[in-house]
């Protein structure tokens, strides 16, 4: 792994009594997917929340390229590069797929494009980038669930993050779309993102992903590369239950 | 959309033009109806741009309404250092209020703006150099023709700034606040600074718009500076021209203010009931406004109208 473009230590969030992430500590090198697994009401979302400033934790540290970010609002956490996609997803329904994306050019990391023209243009090759372009003057909330998914991805590309955060974005999708997501999301990679991806579905998370962090009940019981990762007796466990002897 | 825009400063001019050749009467009708214009383009920047159904804004007109007042009536200052001070004050409230009263949602938003309304006309009242509940006189200035035209050089910086928002990375911020502000939050928005700015420029423009009516109208009180009817007015013009739009609250303001008025000289307990009759056609068959009407009608014709109804599930 080289130098970590972020790391979480000991992170940790409380709803009232119930406790849906429970001292977690990782890291996360530039360039790497890490894929973020468990059974529902781990505490993956939570943790995509945390980092992404959508929630606050209870304990714990989160330092984005050497930086704590963890008391920062959300915004701020975005200009620094964090970008995110929602697994209910969030278009801005009542404007167009072009208008959608404009948006994320025109704030993202550093502030954004200050012009609307040039936003405008950026936003088009993303578009492009995510094979939305047939759609691009088309509103958001008449898209068909694979096109919505291509616009979280569009939006949350056009902030130009260092570092995405992918909430379950295959849920839904047929055998071919998922390959062609897997393909995307390999391809942001090439372009210098560093992503961390919660996913169900395993034919892709063993794909795609570097490393896996595995959560069960708010707890991380496994951490590593993907293959020894899925064969960890603990994992296998939490997801399919206890072998008989 | 680009000859309209060489329209406009046409239409401007020939408005400009009105008091010299018009009666008194329709002068006087064009004062109200550019102030309250004025009023809806404000409540346009919060309620239609950023989606905050302030019902709050006839709190600023109040604030500049007393503004102007006291400067004039108590202090004895000029009626421009008297709009200064009402768009202070009314500046002041947004930032005051909007910053707590902003974190609310909906409905909950719209409710704690009405009670800041109904506070704000109790206080009023209770204050010595405001007048009390008895209210202030300001003296006594005759000059229709002069508040014409203060009042249209008032609604075109107001519709200026709203074109300006409209092309702008602001306006595109307030406007992905409107559609879904946590996902604008998470892509960079400072959502609490925006919203704070769109509810100042409202409250700028509502101010004047405030102080401008009070020397117009010689007398203020409590009641009639603070009327929460007022609001509703904006709103509904609003949402009549078109919310989010540029034009749309323009022309909604003179549109509903010329059928209020035919309808007041002919019979005024009519009136209301066809006013209302009016804005329940307006929501069922055009409900993204007349603006919108416009566009849709050139292409679907009468389908435009049953197409609304399907669409909007009524």
């Amino acid at each position: 792994m080289t130098e970590a473009l972020f790391e979480v230590r000991g992170l940790t969030k409380r709803f009232r009594g119930l406790t849906a992430v429970s001292d977690v500590t990782f890291r996360v090198g530039h360039k790497e997917i890490v894929g973020l697994i468990g059974p529902n009401g781990a505490g993956k979302t939570t943790i995509i929340s945390l980092i992404s400033g959508t929630l606050l934790p209870t304990s714990g540290e989160i330092v984005f390229e050497g930086r704590r970010i963890d008391t920062l609002p959300a915004y701020r956490r975005a200009r620094l590069g964090i970008g995110r996609t929602f697994q209910v997803m969030k278009p801005f329904p009542g404007l167009s797929v072009l208008e959608n994306v404009t948006v994320g050019a025109l704030f993202g990391r550093g502030g954004g494009e200050r012009k609307r023209k040039r936003a405008e243009e950026n936003a088009r090759q993303w578009l492009h980038f995510t094979g939305l372009e047939r759609r691009i003057d088309q509103q958001a909330d008449a898209l068909g669930g694979p096109d919505r998914k291509r616009l979280e991805f569009a939006k949350a590309l056009a902030m130009n993050p260092k570092l995405l955060l992918l909430d379950e974005v295959m849920a839904g999708l047929n055998a071919v779309e998922v390959d062609e997501v897997v393909e995307l999301i390999k391809k942001m990679r090439e372009k210098g993102v560093t992503i961390l991806v919660i996913e169900h579905v395993m034919k892709a998370i063993r794909r795609l992903s570097d490393r896996l962090l595995v959560l069960h009940h708010g707890q991380q019981i496994a951490e590593g590369r993907t293959d020894e990762v899925l064969q960890d007796p603990r994992v296998v466990e939490a997801y399919l239950g206890k072998r008989r002897q | 959309m680009n000859r309209l825009w060489i329209a406009l400063p046409i239409l401007a001019v020939a408005l400009a033009v009105v008091p010299w050749v018009a009666s008194d009467t329709i002068v006087q009708y064009g004062i109200n109806a550019l102030l309250v214009a004025t009023l809806a383009q404000g409540w346009n920047v919060i309620g239609g741009f950023a989606g905050y159904p302030s019902f709050g804004n006839s709190v600023f007109y109040g604030l500049g309404t007393y503004g102007t007042a006291i400067a004039m009536a108590q202090l004895h200052w000029s009626f421009g250092s008297g709009l200064v001070l009402g768009a202070v004050l009314g500046v002041a409230c947004a930032l005051l209020f909007g910053l707590p009263i902003l974190r609310l949602r909906g409905p909950y938003f719209a409710i704690a703006t009405l009670g800041l309304a109904a506070v704000m006309s109790a206080i009023t009242a209770t204050i010595d150099i405001a007048g009390k509940n008895i209210g202030l006189i300001l003296p006594l200035f005759r000059g229709d023709t002069l508040f014409y035209e203060m009042s249209l050089i008032l609604l075109v910086a107001t519709t200026a700034t709203v074109a300006w928002l409209a092309r702008s990375r602001f306006g595109a911020g307030l406007v992905a606040i409107r559609e879904d502000e946590d996902a604008a939050q998470v892509m960079g928005i400072n959502t609490t600074m925006y919203k704070v700015a769109a509810l100042v420029i409202a409250a700028f423009f509502s101010a004047i718009a405030g102080g401008i009516h009070a020397y117009w109208i010689t007398f203020i009180d409590p009641a009639s500076a603070f009327d929460p009817s007022l609001n509703v007015r904006m709103v509904i013009m609003t949402l009549f021209g078109g919310s989010g739009t540029v034009l749309g609250p323009v022309v909604g303001a003179f549109v509903l203010s010329a059928v209020s008025e035919v309808l007041a000289s002919k019979a005024t307990s009519v009136a209301s009931l066809f006013y209302g009759f009016v804005i329940v056609a307006a929501v069922v068959l055009m409900p993204k406004g007349i603006l919108d009407v416009m566009e849709g009608f050139r292409t679907a014709r009468w389908r435009y109208f049953t197409n609304n109804l399907r669409r909007f599930r009524l």
